[in-house]
This record gives C-alpha cells, structure tokens and sequence, in this order.
C-alpha cells in the first residue's frame, strides 16, 4: 500500500470531522479555540489514564478482563472530565453573556449553545481518532499493510480508521446531547451519553475474540448511528420547544 | 459549503452575513489570526521533515553529518556518547548558542539605538536573502532530490532568485500585499526550522529550553535587550527593526473578509473624525483631544518617514494607513459597527479587565486610538503603547517575533522525528501556552516573552506523550481496544 492507502485511511477516520470543521467549526473563530480546548483536555485526560495504568502495562495478550477493567477506568474518567469541560462552559457562557451585555448584543442563543456543544465534542472525537487512528497511520503510508492476529480479514488500520469513525461520531453528538442535557437537567439526556460511550467500549472488548472484528465493528457503527438519531431526534425537540434564537436572529438582521 | 452548514444544524446561521447575530461571530479572530499561522508553520515543518527522513530506516541510517552551525561549535552530539557525556555537551552548546543570540541581539540594539536604522534595515534584507536562497535553495534541491524531481539548474536558479528577491523586497517595502509578506515571513521560519532541526536531539532539547529562559529575561528583565529594543522602537514611534509577523487582517481568511473590505472601502479618516463624534462616554475631552493628536500625529508619521521607516504600512500611502486603522476596529471589538470610534472601544476593555481575564485576550486588540488613554492609565510605564516584542497588540493586531515562530516548529520538528503521536501532543502542547501567553498579554499590557509557556508545556508534553501515553496508546489500540 502507499500514499493513497494511508490518504483513504486517514478520510475514513477523519473525513466527516473535516467536513464538519469546514463547514460549520472553521467559520467562527471562537469554535475553533473551542475545539482546541476540547482536544487538549482529552488529551489530559488520556495522559492522565496512561499515567495510571503505565504501572500494569503492557497486558499479558490473552487474559480480557483487564482490558475490560481498563476500558471501564478509562470510561469514567473520561466522563468525568466531560464535567469538569461542562463546569468551565458554563463559566465561559457566562463571561460570554455578561460580554453580549456590554456591547449590547444578543446572549447567546440556542443554535450558539449547541454549536458550542458541537465544537466540544468534535475536539474529543478528533482527539481519539488522532491518536489512536491517525498516530498510528504513518506505516499505513509505506508499501506494507498490517494485520492483527485476531482480526486477519481487515487491515489493522481499516479496522482502527472505522473504529475511530464510530467514536467521532459517538463523542461528536453525544456531546451535544449532554450539554443540553446538562442545560435542561433532563435525566434521560444526561445519562445517554455515558451509556453510549461505555457501550461503545464495551463492544470494542468483542475485538478481543479472534474474528471478533467483523462483528465489533459493525456494531459500533451502529452505536454511532443510534447517537446521530438521537441527538437529531433531540435537537428538533428542542427547536421545536424553543424558537426564539431564530426569531432574534431573525429580527436582527431586520 | 452552504449546504454543509444546512445540514448537521437545524438552525443555519444566517449570522455569517454582515449583520452579526451575536457574539460567537468574531470573537477570538485575534488569536486565531496568530495561531493559524503558527500552526501552518508548524505543519509545514512536520511535513518536510517526514518528507526529508531518509525512507525505510531510522537514526543508523541518518548517516548525512549534522550541519556544524553556530549550536554544535563546541560538543558535536554522537550516537555512541553516555548520557552524561551528551548533557554536558549539550548544556556547553546552548550556553554558546544563547550567549551568540544575546551578544548579536545587544549589537543590534545598540545599532538600534544610535540610530543606524539603514544598516539595520539592509542586514535583514541581507539575512533575508541569505535565508531565502542559499538555506532556502538547499531545502528545495533536498525536496527536489528526495520526490525525484528533475528541474534543471538554470530554471531552478531563476525561480529561486526570483522568489528570494520578492521575499527580500516584502520583509521591509510598504507596497507588498500584507498576504505575500506574512507567507514569507513563515516561509522564512520553516526555513530556519527545517534547518535547526537537523542538530542533535539532546543538543535540540537543552537549546529550547535555554531559549526559553532566555527570552524569559530578554523581554522581562529591565535591562533585557529585546525590552530595550521594544521600547526604544515604542519611544520612537516605530516599527521594530526585526523580522516580526504582523497578523494584520488580511483579506484572505475565513468568514470576515466581506466586512472589511466593506469597512475599508467606506471612510478612510474615520479614526480622526470618530473620537469627536462617537467619543465622551466615559473620557473627557482632554482624552480626545489626545486621541485627536495622535491620530494627527499618525498622519505625519505615515507622510513623513513612509517610505524609509514604516516597514509595513499597508499598500496605498497614508490614506490606506488610516483605513488600515479603520478596519481594524469592527474586527477588534466583535460585531461592532464600524463607526465607534477608539473610545468606545477603550471602554469595552477597561470593562473586560474588571472581570476574570479568560475572555479578555479575544477582545483586548487595542487600536491605536486607545493607545494615548491607556497612557494615562499607566504613569509609571515607561513605554507609551501596548506593546512588546514578542508578542504585541497594536494598530495591526498581535505581532509575534520570528524566532517563537522557529523555536515552536523546531520543537514540534523534533517531535516529527520520534512519532506522530508526540507532534499532536506537541502541536497542542504549543497552542495551548500561545493561548495562556495571549491571556497574560491581555491582563499586563506589556511585553511578553511568548517562547517560556510553550515551551515548557511542549517539552513536558512531548515526554510525558514518549514515556506514558504510547505505550498505552499503542497497547491498547494494537488489540483494537478502544473507549
């Protein structure tokens, strides 16, 4: 394989990410140093883990229950951070609001909220598929291909680019759903993201059986579409039950 | 792209337009006008250093010599040296490499001092070229040589002159495109990268962090010389003999480019005319009468010594001068018309400061208006506007030295060489201290090293990433085990 393999890999993994960063991230400078915060904290987060479970590393292949200790670790922790992330927006839209105030601008509405949410969670999503798909890529880029002993139908890195596909998508939009979940104090909508990531990991550990992959994968592919749904589903709700920010939008550039 | 903004948002944002809907539309462009070029420049590293490794094998094979330059004059770094050996060597090639970065920086200050402007002005055109063509030349040939590329010599000398020659002509000439000079002012800096990042790794670690301790007190101490020079430039009225990008708005980038040329088209004295109109909200007359007199005092300057002192005022003369001032305040102040004036938008920041800082940075791009006020505020400073070397809010925005430029590429360059992985965290690593350094330059309104924070947060990173995080990183996802 060459160039272009590792070209394809990386567009699987990372394609939609550009394209939403084109399309809606990249117009609004403020996104973009939300996006970046939100790489750097899972960043952290993921140093931090690795500091952790530096100690027990590497696994001894075979046993699964450490890594289903290690995903279940890393899971909470990474929710965890996802607060601590919700806890400085909540700051930062107040700065932002009371800074609306003073140059006597609308506070910021719904579809800025949301697309603040968005912003977070590309950064994580981005972050994951960055250093667990693209980090990884660079010998995708010479003239060999690799393969996992227990996943000898796909190339490692075909599995890993969709892999990292599912969990963009996943962290993307679950992220949405959480902050507005956050926001509202809806129960349902709090939980849901939680739920999916450790779903979504969980459904990684069925990598471990040998041809496990073909049936993984898949499956978080579809994890990542019932986030997607979810979070259309959720977002038209809201729309539907809040339409003031377009009225606004609406009556400013009347 | 419309459609793409249709699609993942119910609610399409017809925000992007000229009226701006709200707060989220323009703020933070200051700081990304700083970053992005940083990151390109840092990209553009990685990607020649990825391109340049030589193919299929790792440092056995990096057999090419180290290039003996001013940083290995004293310990040339070899693989089969103990660590000991290699700290010391480094550590006595920094200490020389930052004692010739100091003694040339004090020359040039004193040059700068009894004003040998013209000297000064011609060696950096000089270095330019130099740069340019020969370390410029030879990065090609590599390239050239490396995609298997024939160009033949003549043409190839021809392009290279002709490029090296514009690039000469854009660091200090006022009539080239602001776009052309900040490309080659990073083209300059991958150059100098590219090139730096060719020492030895320990050598590589120990200078960075020297730099960064020294432009620590370079630009903190009092009698630091990059202090000295700013000031003595600030207390002349003008612009910093040095290479320094300026991230004045271009016309290129993203969603604002409609707004300013609208604003730029409409009224070019707008910045004399405003203060008398728009002004006394919070400052009395004398404060616009001061306001008057400096822009009145900008005019002079910009009809006066346009031509040889003012390195970069913008393509037209002194009527664009004050449209250049113009532009930047609707970009300054997100959202706001173009038609407050300096004091209003003065008063925007001295309200901003009142709170926690962490939004100051994306509103705090001072214009030359409120440079005169801001003055007043501060008695005990010696220096008479917002400024600094390294990093400095002006008229034309935030100015960022060349050398944070190089330093960051190299540091990520070095990275490049070891993983992927490590450039990421690196690259983030970096932005991350930019984005604190622009924060404190927002709170103290004086010049700020901008190598320290990045720096340190980079190294950090770079061997917490090497020594923590890939191994897990690869353990774990070599089983496809993800979260």
């Amino acid at each position: 394989m060459t160039v272009v393999a590792g070209l394809g890999y990386a567009l699987i993994a990372l394609g939609p990410a550009f394209s939403l960063f084109a399309g809606v991230v990249a117009r609004k400078p403020f996104l973009v140093l939300t996006l970046l915060t939100s790489t750097l904290f899972w960043l952290i987060s993921l140093i931090i883990l690795s500091g952790i479970w530096r100690v027990f590393l590497p696994i001894r292949s075979g046993a699964w229950w450490p890594y289903a200790i290690l995903t279940l670790t890393s899971v909470a922790f990474q929710e965890g951070i996802r607060l601590v992330f919700w806890r400085l927006y909540k700051k930062m839209e107040e700065m932002l609001d009371s800074f609306a105030d003073t140059i006597s601008k609308p506070r910021l509405c719904l579809t800025d909220k949301m697309l603040i949410s968005l912003a977070g969670g590309l950064g994580h999503g981005v972050a994951h598929a960055v250093f667990f798909c693209l980090s990884l890529l660079t010998p995708a880029f010479g003239r060999a291909t690799f393969y996992v002993e227990r996943c000898s139908r796909m190339p490692f890195f075909l599995v890993s680019a969709i892999i990292s596909l599912g969990f963009l998508v996943i962290h993307t939009f679950s992220m949405i759903v959480a902050f507005n979940g956050y926001d509202e104090r809806k129960r349902s909508d709090q939980v849901f993201a939680p739920i999916v990531h450790l779903i979504a990991s969980v459904m990684t550990l069925i990598n471990l059986a040998p041809d496990g992959c073909v049936i993984g994968t898949p499956l978080l592919c579809v994890m990542g579409a019932v986030t997607l749904q979810y979070c259309w589903r959720m977002s038209n709700a809201v729309e539907k039950s809040s339409n003031q920010c377009i009225m606004l939008e609406q009556l400013d550039s009347e | 792209m419309d459609p793409a903004v249709g699609s993942p948002d119910p609610a399409p944002a017809p925000g992007a337009t000229s009226t701006a809907a709200t707060v989220l539309d323009s703020l933070g462009a200051e700081v990304l006008a700083v970053m992005s070029p940083v990151s390109i420049c840092m990209a553009l590293v990685v990607l020649l250093i990825s391109l340049l490794a030589p193919p299929s094998s790792s440092g056995a094979a990096a057999a090419a010599p180290p290039p003996v330059t001013a940083a290995t004059l004293v310990y040339l770094e070899s693989p089969t040296d103990t660590p000991g050996q290699k700290l010391v060597g480094a550590l006595l090639d920094a200490a020389v490499f930052v004692a010739l970065v100091a003694v040339v920086t004090f020359v040039l200050v004193a040059l700068y001092y009894y004003r040998c402007t013209g000297f000064l002005k011609n060696y950096m055109r000089f270095s330019a070229f130099f740069v340019l063509f020969s370390m410029g030349g030879a990065i090609a040939a590599a390239v050239l040589r490396r995609l298997a590329a024939p160009l033949d010599a003549a043409t190839a000398l021809v392009l290279l002159f002709n490029a090296s020659a514009v690039g000469v002509l854009s660091v200090f000439a006022s009539a080239v495109p602001i776009i052309v000079r900040q490309g080659y002012m990073v083209a300059l800096a991958v150059i100098v990268a590219g090139w730096l990042s060719r020492l030895p790794e320990w050598t590589t670690w120990i200078m960075l962090i020297a730099l960064a301790l020294y432009d620590l007190v370079a630009v903190l101490a009092p009698r630091g010389p990059l202090r000295m020079l700013v000031e003595l430039a600030s207390s002349r009225d003008d612009e910093l003999p040095a290479l320094v990008y300026e991230s004045r708005p271009t016309v290129g980038p993203a969603s604002g480019s409609s707004s300013y040329s609208s604003a730029m088209g409409s009224v070019e004295m707008q910045p004399v005319a405003d203060p008398g109109r728009s002004g006394g909200n919070q400052y009395d007359r004398v404060e616009q009468e001061d306001d008057l007199s400096h822009a009145v005092v900008e005019m002079r300057d910009v009809g006066g010594n346009w031509s040889g002192i003012r390195e970069s005022s913008s393509p037209g003369g002194s009527m664009f001068q004050l449209g250049n001032l113009d532009r930047e305040v609707p970009m300054a102040v997100p959202g706001q018309s173009s038609n407050h004036g300096g004091n209003s938008q003065h008063a925007v920041i001295q309200i901003e400061q009142h709170e926690e800082g962490e939004t100051a940075p994306l509103v705090s791009a001072s214009s030359a208006n409120n440079a005169v006020p801001n003055e007043e505020h501060r008695q005990s400073s010696s220096s008479d506007s917002p400024l600094e070397f390294e990093m400095f809010e002006s008229t034309r925005g935030i100015k960022l030295g060349l050398g944070d430029f190089i330093f960051y590429s190299v540091l990520v360059g070095r990275a490049a060489m070891y993983d992927l992985m490590t450039v990421y965290a690196c690259y983030l690593a970096i932005i991350a201290g930019l984005g604190c350094t622009l924060i404190l330059l927002s709170i103290c309104k004086h010049a700020l090293p901008a190598l320290p924070i990045s720096i340190m947060l980079g190294v950090t990173f770079y061997f917490l990433t090497r020594l923590l995080m890939e191994p897990f990183v690869v353990g774990s996802s070599t089983n496809l085990v993800m979260f």
